[in-house]
């Protein structure tokens, strides 16, 4: 694990170089921080580990608030949304798990409409601001917290995932520079990234100890999920004013790296947790 | 030496990671600052976290010799505040407001300057509202044209009135930029160097995107209402489809007639389920059963109300373009208190009724006699029922009572209690009086029909009235 970690700080640290920016995908620049928490997690615990996935879960809301248009009158509900993070980590930290699955879609969700309210008695733009900081709140925290929640039954498991979608974003960037059309392109990103995702699921069985046909499975489905991500988030991206020239924490980069795993982790989370657990 | 040692190290071991880590800065061409041993720092200030950053980008070796100029009545409010304001960051105070002020405050900075230090200035005076940028007080141009030597840095902050503005106690996290322009030697005037200075810091407003990152918000736009008036009998409601179909062309048209109906490119359009439609049409078919006027009265009000409030379900959920009324719910109220009370009404009493009922009343006192006259006005008032939608456009079909009781009667439908002779006449009379009325004093643009006349000749006035008084937003065929 501290190999692989240290391989992929290196890798970050190359991907600032012009030529290499080009070649390797930008979830680069944030798969050594998932590996370093699971070397933590390996080293200490998953309780000393929890920290980081809080902070991690802080910096990722913290980028998407700062680039989103909210009112002064929301901060109560912005705040509201920081403070649930610390509630979600113990949840997972202790493994409560249908604490956990509540805590922000239906606790949060209920509590930050109130406290909005109660802060201005102007109603104008609540829906718009109460949309955004649920949204951002799901997609950065909760599905975030998925990934946490799987390095807490094994961080190798959640390894192997970090890897298959740099994997994945890899094959799509490769792909994305040869000129095709929109479904001939697509197509080819998830051919193309199968054989590596399978065999890479396939590689890590002694360590994850997923049976082989669920490795596949999830070798096939990686990939697929990749990509449905990946053009989900780059779809609104443009909207919360992310551009790739001028990318900075603050201005896009994290959410821009991490994107792909925030959008698979809950799907293959609870697919690990149906079927094999 | 210690002391200063030990400020340095606050601001590098507790201050910069609070900053950078909890809040989070971005700091944009930082070089134009960092050589610089002299400098004077003119910054926008939206919040008293400026301060943080602006000493954030200073390099170290700058932090004791640099002095921000801040406002001792606020910081002096709390004794622990102040002794750590002025220990952290060495501040020149400045009282506000007070005798001989401004002489005092270039007095202390001259000092500071003299002496070899730095200093920041918020030109604006004090925290503005966020995302604009207050004239410039003159001091700042008068310390420039003094100090032509040394180079003024003017620098642009975004972030942090959105992180802890003014009137609020708790900090939140949001990234936050600072943009450092470069910096600026003068040889104009002090008032000029003011302008001047103003005038750099809007550009690096302006270049700073997300600062200028609008809200965008969905706007709905109310569509035009236009209302077909007349007694039972008069062709109205029939118009008033035919009118709908037409206009349907290349908009969609809501008829509120006895069912709510939607109509696009001419056709009769499904819509989806409303429960104040559904409770409507129930309240419709009963009032039009009533066998007496008294039991008429609250179900065919409450109908009306309700075709009314329907119009903002009709703007939220079908968009609808246009509106036609089949007798509009604030002006069929107001015809309607002639069967009631026949010897009150009159054109005074209209105007009055129409005010209260569209909330336009100011000028109505509370004890006015039409309140006891009409004491379901003061219900209305009460239970706030009193914001309904005068149309844009009322057509009024004029026709003979006896006319009209034969087309009733040919329909072969049962009549309803105000369905004789009497009754339309005065009805007649009374939407007469309130034509008059929303034409001369609610200046809405009407037009009066024969109802004698043919349904394609009220179709075919109809149309040309609309087209030439909404112009060229309507057209039709």
């Amino acid at each position: 694990m501290i190999g692989v970690f240290s391989i992929l700080l290196l890798v970050a640290f190359l991907r600032r170089h012009k030529t290499l920016h080009s070649i390797l995908p930008s979830s680069l620049n944030y798969t050594w921080v998932f590996f370093l928490l699971f070397v933590v997690q390996e080293i200490s615990s998953f309780s000393v580990a929890a920290w980081g996935w809080g902070i991690l879960c802080f910096i990722i809301l913290r980028e998407y608030f700062s680039l989103v248009d909210l009112r002064i009158q929301d901060r109560l509900g912005i705040l509201a949304a920081y403070l649930s993070i610390p509630f979600m980590m113990h949840f997972i930290r202790t493994d409560w798990y249908t604490m956990f699955i509540i805590t922000i879609p239906v606790y949060s969700f209920l509590v930050i409409p109130f406290l909005i309210s109660l802060t201005d008695s102007k109603s104008e733009g609540a829906v718009y601001s109460i949309g955004v900081i649920d949204f951002g709140l799901l997609l950065f925290v909760f599905c975030t917290g998925h990934l946490a929640y799987l390095s807490l039954y094994s961080s190798w498991i959640a390894g192997t995932l970090i890897l298959n979608i740099a994997l994945c974003d890899a094959v799509s960037l490769f792909v994305e520079k040869r000129n095709s059309s929109v479904l001939k392109s697509t197509m080819l990103k998830y051919l193309i990234a199968i054989p590596f995702t399978v065999f890479l699921s396939y590689l890590m069985i002694d360590w994850t100890k997923i049976p082989v046909l669920h490795s596949v499975v999830l070798g096939l489905l990686t990939p697929a999920l990749a990509l449905i991500g990946t053009h989900t988030i780059k779809y609104f991206e443009t909207d919360l004013g992310i551009h790739q020239v001028d990318m900075r924490p603050g201005r896009g980069f994290i959410i821009d790296s991490v994107k792909s795993v925030v959008y698979v982790s809950p799907i293959i989370f609870h697919y690990i947790r149906y079927f094999l657990l | 030496m210690i002391f200063s040692l030990l400020k340095i190290g606050i601001h590098l071991f507790i201050l910069r990671p609070f900053v950078k880590f909890l809040l989070g800065i971005n700091i944009f061409a930082q070089e134009n600052i960092f050589h610089l041993n002299r400098f004077i720092i003119i910054a926008n200030h939206n919040s008293h976290l400026d301060i943080l950053l602006l000493f954030h980008c200073l390099p170290l070796k700058q932090i004791p010799l640099t002095h921000p100029v801040a406002a001792e009545e606020y910081f002096s409010k709390s004794k622990i505040l102040f002794s750590l304001v002025n220990y952290l960051f060495s501040p020149i105070w400045v009282t506000r407001g007070a005798f001989d002020s401004q002489r005092d405050f270039l007095l202390k900075i001259n000092q500071q300057i003299e002496r070899g230090h730095n200093i920041i200035i918020f030109p604006e005076g004090t925290r503005g509202s966020p995302g604009e940028i207050l004239s410039f007080k003159s001091a700042i141009g008068k310390i420039a044209e003094r100090y032509r030597e040394i180079p003024v840095v003017p620098i642009f902050l975004s972030g942090p009135e959105r992180s802890f503005p003014k009137s609020t106690f708790i900090p939140i996290p949001f990234w936050n930029n600072v943009l450092i322009g470069p910096p600026q030697i003068f040889h104009e005037s002090s008032r000029e160097i003011t302008l001047h200075l103003k005038e750099i810091l809007l550009e690096l407003s302006q270049n700073e995107v997300i600062a200028q990152k609008k809200r965008r918000r969905r706007t709905t736009t109310r569509p035009w209402s236009i209302a077909v008036l007349g007694i039972d009998g008069s062709g109205k409601s029939t118009l008033s489809r035919e009118l709908s179909k037409v206009l349907s062309v290349d908009r969609s048209v809501a008829l509120m007639t006895d069912t709510l109906q939607m109509y696009k490119e001419q056709q009769l359009t499904p819509t989806q389920p409303l429960v104040p439609e559904h409770i409507r049409e129930m309240l419709g078919r009963y009032s039009k059963q009533a066998t007496s006027l008294a039991f008429y009265k609250i179900p065919k009000l409450t109908e009306l109300l309700l075709r009314d409030y329907l119009l903002r379900d009709i703007t939220r959920w079908y968009r609808a373009d246009i509106v036609v009324f089949d007798g509009s719910p604030v002006l069929n109220l107001t015809a309607w208190a002639i069967l009631y009370k026949e010897e009150l009404f009159n054109q005074s009493v209209c105007i009055k009724a129409i005010k209260i009922l569209t909330a336009d009343d100011n000028d109505i006192a509370r004890n006015d006699q039409i309140y006891t006259d009409f004491p379901e006005l003061s219900a209305l008032k009460k239970m706030k029922l009193t914001h309904l939608t005068l149309p844009d456009l009322v057509i009024f079909i004029d026709v003979d009572p006896a006319t009209a009781l034969a087309r009733i009667q040919k329909r072969g439908e049962t009549t309803q209690v105000h369905e004789t002779n009497e009754k339309l006449a005065k009805l007649r009379n009374a939407y007469q009086q309130v034509f008059q009325v929303i034409r001369s004093d609610f200046k809405v643009p009407t037009l009066m029909l024969n109802g004698e006349l043919t349904p394609d000749e009220l179709k075919s006035s109809s149309l040309d009235f609309i087209q030439t008084t909404v112009g060229k937003g309507i057209n039709h065929e």
